[in-house]
């Protein structure tokens, strides 16, 4: 009897404001650590599968997690090196059974499979750049003013070139400031592609010209029809020695439009036969990219006046060994090729920030704020319990607290915000007027003893909602100014203070109207 | 003892409000001869001017890097990072006004290794691109401190009040922003964003007490005012003791954090003064003029 008459009291205890914030709580940590919570899970997850590789025709896919290989179970990165140990020292084919949550993969190959793989991470939080590594770029036209539409053409354009070179897990979007300038703002996650800048500020303007003619720029949607990039039509030609340094000459095929064959045609009709070597005509067919020379090309005789939508590219690449001048050479070849896929920017650009960040700090440095965040807020239960010497009441308030960080935590993870440096002093600016403002509402509870609690309660709202106003309104600059580099700041803290002032500040208030009783 | 206190405040409060004006006239003045001078009104660090940050992760004697660079970039300057516990160098950030690939021939030069994104860390911001930032950002400073200041006036709907307010917010900033410019701290972009923080954490207690003494009934104005202080001291004390530890923890490792929070400590100690002296002092003589009318 006694037993049940506290279970309705501490039923009684919990009224629906303080429900709401379980309920939201509950929510959070789903959202976090997701379902199942990823902490449990066992595995080595997937991020990323070489396209064109065995792995990814047999249906790997990046994000899967992988669970066993043959026998093997494989719950860590260590046990994913160890299960793939010595299998492929000899060249011959071997079978290998990879079992993902989504089924089994088997694979046929004399090669490691061609993926690379992390750990499980443990939350669902992203992190931001920053923070996790990774390379951010903002670019800009030079001397020219991009609108709005011009900023999604080159963006459009961007993402191409990126897919062409196989970069994933990038982020191409406009951006704009608050005195109206646009920018594109690139963010790759993990490691920075090599020539990234060479990608991203390259105008790739593409002309072929004999003498002062132009026969036919790049683009897919203008010139050219398509660019051979298998194995038969493309590749390394050849390479040599020369003076101590070594070149390959890579060669590919590409196919014009109907138009530029004709006007192909008739540029060389009117060449004659070079008297010096009479196998071709008298000028050359020139590359240019970007208005600096790449090649030039013979055009044989038998083309003069032909309409031919075949027409070989080449060029070449240098290095201090044949290896070097043989990668060299691949990269130049698939820039080229990848520029005259994507077609070319009617302005220059300019890159105005460049971030290349190591991941290296990161891990110790998110160890190092969880652990300012939580000495802070035993500093400010200590003091709130010196003050008030209430037990409970330090402890709801620490709860509270406590819960608004894990709700904007939450909600960050839920939009999928990526939590830079501005987004985690967003947190503690919003915890410390959190805390603020529970201090008022303690106080509110102990004055005025002959006025109501509702009434009393009602005057802390008064004074919260101020705060509320006041902080929300100075925020809003934020999200534009500095091409919205500082937005995360403004984010954290506005998604903080809502929470605040409708779930945390009212389910504190409820417990301490509990407490008070 | 209380007694003597509010007598005292009684007699003297309005010869208090000489202490933040004198204040505040230095502010001016020294702002007025820092921006003749530098033609600013803060130092910059290079996330504002332009140029490159490069963190090495690795331990190397930054005194003679400083000596090896002196000459080789524009305007270098050089911290360490250490672990919290042991206190062993972890790595450096070097900062110039130099492009971040100068800057990375460089330090390879004197490392005698490659730098990669393994080992290190690089942020070039164009200096016309910073300059806009700096202005945006002073800019959105301006319109936050705008918006609040009309949220303040909605709010009470009394002119002396709400000015007192939002004058005790601007003397926060100016004031914090005198004695960062004294310690010659160069600002970031970080460092705006924490004086756009302490314009929310600066009002505040404003809010508080001007909430309390303009709408409650009870009691008489000191006792309002009191009540609103005892309240407002546990909030401003608990923040600075909160930041103060987070700093302390922060200090060997971000830069950036660090910033962040001695801008607040300064900000949050103006605050005591100008929440307690100036706010007080003008709504207290405004509601005794009002009620001898």
């Amino acid at each position: 009897m006694v037993c049940r008459r506290e279970r309705e009291e501490m039923k009684l205890k919990l009224t629906w404001r303080i429900w709401i914030l379980i309920i939201c709580l509950f929510f959070s940590f789903l959202t976090v650590f997701g379902i199942p919570p990823s902490f449990l899970q066992k595995g080595v997850l997937i991020t990323s599968v070489e396209s064109n590789s065995t792995a990814f025709e047999q249906g790997l896919r990046q994000g899967q997690i992988i669970t066993k290989i043959d026998s093997q179970q494989v719950s860590s990165l260590n046990d994913f090196t160890a299960s793939l140990h010595g299998k492929f020292d000899s060249n011959e084919s071997i079978k290998l059974i990879i079992t993902t949550k989504e089924g089994e993969v088997i694979l046929y190959s004399n090669k490691t499979p061609q993926i690379t793989v992390s750990e499980i991470p443990k939350t669902k939080i992203k992190l931001g750049l920053d923070l996790a590594g990774g390379s951010r770029a903002l670019v800009k036209a030079q001397d020219f003013d991009l609108d709005s539409s011009a900023v999604r053409d080159l963006v459009d354009i961007t993402n191409n070139r990126l897919n062409e070179f196989g970069i994933s897990d990038v982020k191409v979007v406009p951006v704009s400031d608050l005195s109206g300038n646009n920018f594109m703002l690139v963010e790759i996650a993990g490691a920075t592609p090599k020539d990234l800048q060479d990608i991203l500020a390259k105008q790739g303007k593409f002309e072929a010209k004999i003498g002062n003619d132009t026969v036919f720029i790049g683009g897919k949607d203008r010139d050219i029809a398509s660019v051979s990039r298998n194995a038969q039509d493309s590749g390394i030609e050849r390479c040599g020695e020369s003076g101590g340094s070594y070149f390959c000459r890579f060669r590919f095929n590409i196919y014009l439009s109907e138009e530029a064959a004709k006007r192909h045609a008739n540029i060389t009709a009117g060449l004659d036969i070079d008297p010096e070597n009479p196998e071709y005509l008298s000028k050359k067919l020139d590359l240019y990219l970007d208005d600096k020379l790449v090649d030039s090309l013979f055009i044989g005789v038998s083309l003069k006046g032909q309409v031919t939508t075949q027409v070989m590219i080449s060029g070449s690449g240098t290095g201090v060994t044949e290896q070097d001048a043989f990668t060299d050479a691949q990269n130049s070849m698939h820039k080229l090729q990848t520029i005259l896929i994507t077609g070319s920017l009617p302005y220059k650009l300019e890159i105005v920030k460049l971030d290349t960040i190591s991941p290296l700090l990161g891990k110790e440095f998110t160890k190092s704020i969880l652990l300012a965040g939580i000495a802070a807020l035993l500093v400010v239960s200590i003091i709130v319990f010196a003050r008030y010497r209430k037990f409970k009441s330090s402890l709801a308030l620490l709860f509270t607290s406590f819960s608004e960080i894990i709700i904007i935590l939450g909600i960050a993870s839920l939009i999928q915000w990526n939590l830079d440096l501005p987004s985690i002093a967003g947190i503690l600016a919003t915890i410390g007027t959190g805390i603020d403002q529970q201090i008022i509402i303690m106080d509110e509870t102990k004055q005025e003893k002959y006025l109501s609690l509702k009434e009393r309660m009602k005057r802390a709202f008064a004074i919260i909602l101020g705060a509320y106003f006041t902080g929300l309104v100075a925020m809003i600059p934020l999200m534009w100014a500095g091409a919205g580099l500082l937005k995360g700041f403004a984010v954290t803290t506005i998604i903080g203070i809502t929470t605040g002032v409708l779930i945390t500040r009212p389910a504190f208030t409820d417990m301490m109207k509990k407490i008070g009783e | 003892m209380k007694e003597k206190i509010v007598a005292f405040h009684d007699k003297y409060y309005k010869f208090l409000l000489a202490i933040p004006i004198s204040f505040l006239l230095f502010s001016f003045i020294y702002i007025g001869f820092f921006y003749y001078k530098n033609n600013d009104i803060m130092y910059k660090d290079i996330s504002l001017t332009g140029g490159t940050s490069a963190i090495i992760y690795e331990k190397i004697n930054s005194n003679e890097l400083k000596q090896f660079l002196f000459d080789k970039l524009e305007d270098v300057s050089i911290k360490e990072i250490s672990d919290l516990v042991t206190q062993e160098q972890k790595a450096v950030i070097i900062e110039t006004r130099s492009s971040a690939e100068e800057t990375k021939d460089v330090l390879e030069e004197y490392l005698g290794h490659k730098l990669t994104e393994e080992n290190s860390s690089f942020e070039f911001t164009g200096s016309s691109l910073s300059e806009s930032f700096y202005k945006q950002l002073l800019l959105a400073m301006v319109f936050a401190f705008v918006f609040m200041a009309i949220v303040i006036f909605i709010m009470f709907r009394i002119f002396v009040p709400s000015a007192a307010v939002v004058l005790s917010a601007f003397a926060d900033i100016l004031m914090t922003l005198v004695a960062v410019n004294l310690f010659g701290m160069k600002i970031s972009t970080a460092g705006i964003v924490a004086f756009l923080m302490l314009i929310g954490y600066s009002v505040d207690t404003d809010i508080l007490l001007t909430n309390r003494v303009l709408k409650r009934k009870e009691g008489s104005l000191n006792h309002k005012i009191f009540g609103a202080f005892k309240t407002g001291m546990t909030m401003t004390l608990t923040a600075i003791a909160a930041v103060g530890v987070a700093l302390f923890i922060v200090k060997s490792f971000s830069v950036v954090l660090t910033q962040i929070f001695s801008i607040l400590i300064i900000g949050l100690l103006f605050d005591i003064l100008n929440t307690w002296v100036t706010n007080v002092s003008i709504i207290k003589w405004y509601v005794e003029e009002k009620e001898k009318k």
